[in-house]
């Protein structure tokens, strides 16, 4: 009965820590890519961005999505890949215009990752 | 992780609610509880096995919700009775001292022929064998012998009547007709055939009979000349 008792504890204990980490940790990360995205955004509006800012947001997203593959599915992690892979092409050839859509699916694309991992009616249903 | 843990909690909590309104001719030896666990825990071990796009977490996570709910459940079996009814059922007691009780079997979704297929797996052909006969909440079967006090050739019953029809196929076995049961029943005064729920015959002549409401009559017709099973 004790032993059972703990079990239940225990792994509901778990169960919520790991909870909380994969929404804050989600959040974090696609948070900061975001972040990363509306800098690259701000350069391209200004026909300032070159090779090297595509890059360092590429860089950024290799290293994240390393660790994201274990909370979330890879489908999610690779709609990121295809779509950065473009908006870094099109800054290479200073395509600005094609770029900034790119740019801003991402962006969406940041925030509404998140939002489906959290605990929301439209999620669990 | 907390999604996975609610979707996997609300899947629990709907298959175990469909397992206890499905009755016990689903279960079959084990609590409801334990039959969900079983359904569940081979899938959420394989999708995530073998979908490499899904993360290990994922099965983990609803894995150990699983292990979760089955010791919430063993907590309430042990400790909360009145919930330990709801979640994992009670026996049913089918057969008593009035004979079968028609609303307990209707209860767990059987019927008469399943009642006689459980009683032959317990060893009892007839349904006058026994005092009491009950399922438990498991879904197996269990039955109290009626002590015998007569001694005759053992002779197994047929059905001949089930919930007001007659079963051709027994009649033919038998080589009796309608009318030989329709006179057996004005007989005991049962004024439409719809009214009995079951009427079985042995091959002594020995009539099991009980009509909706009423409780079981076992009597004995003389069956005709040269005919015995």
């Amino acid at each position: 009965m004790v032993r059972t008792v703990i079990s239940i504890i225990l792994s509901a204990a778990l169960l919520a820590g790991v909870a909380v980490f994969e929404n804050f940790y989600v959040q974090k990360q696609f948070g900061r890519l975001e972040t990363a995205l509306t800098a690259l955004e701000m350069k391209v509006r200004d026909e300032e961005a070159n090779r090297t800012d595509a890059e360092t947001v590429k860089t950024l997203w290799e290293d994240e999505k390393r660790k994201l593959h274990a909370v979330i599915p890879h489908n999610d992690i690779s709609y990121i890949d295809y779509w950065l892979g473009e908006a870094v092409s099109y800054v290479e050839t200073k395509n600005y215009d094609d770029a900034l859509s790119k740019i801003e699916v991402l962006i969406t694309i940041c925030e509404q990752i998140p939002k489906t991992y959290s605990i929301a009616f439209e999620n669990v249903f | 992780m907390g999604l996975i843990f609610l979707r996997t909690a609300i899947i629990f909590v709907a298959l175990l609610a469909v397992m206890r309104m499905m009755g016990k001719r689903q279960i079959g030896e084990m609590q409801p509880f334990e039959l969900v666990i079983t359904l569940l825990i081979a899938e959420l071990a394989c999708i995530p096995m073998a979908d490499t796009s899904i993360p290990l977490l994922y099965g983990a996570v609803s894995i150990l919700t699983i292990f979760l709910m089955h010791q919430i459940m063993l907590i309430v079996d042990l400790k909360l009775k009145p919930l330990k009814a709801v979640l994992g059922g009670k026996p049913s007691v089918v057969i008593n001292k009035s004979g079968i009780d028609i609303t307990q079997l209707k209860k767990n979704n059987l019927d008469i022929s399943d009642l006689i297929e459980s009683m032959r797996g317990a060893g009892y052909f007839s349904l006058d064998d026994v005092d009491y006969a009950l399922y438990e909440a498991n879904g197996n079967f269990s039955a109290m012998p009626k002590e015998k006090s007569e001694s005759e050739e053992p002779s197994v019953p047929l059905v001949i009547l089930e919930e007001g029809k007659y079963n051709k196929t027994n009649l033919e076995k038998i080589h009796l007709n309608e009318e030989f049961f329709d006179d057996i029943l004005r007989k005991q005064k049962v004024k439409k055939r719809r009214n009995v729920f079951i009427m079985t015959i042995d091959g002594n002549g020995k009539i099991y009979m009980q009509c909706y409401g009423e409780n079981y009559r076992a009597f004995r017709a003389p069956l005709p000349e040269g005919i015995s099973w």
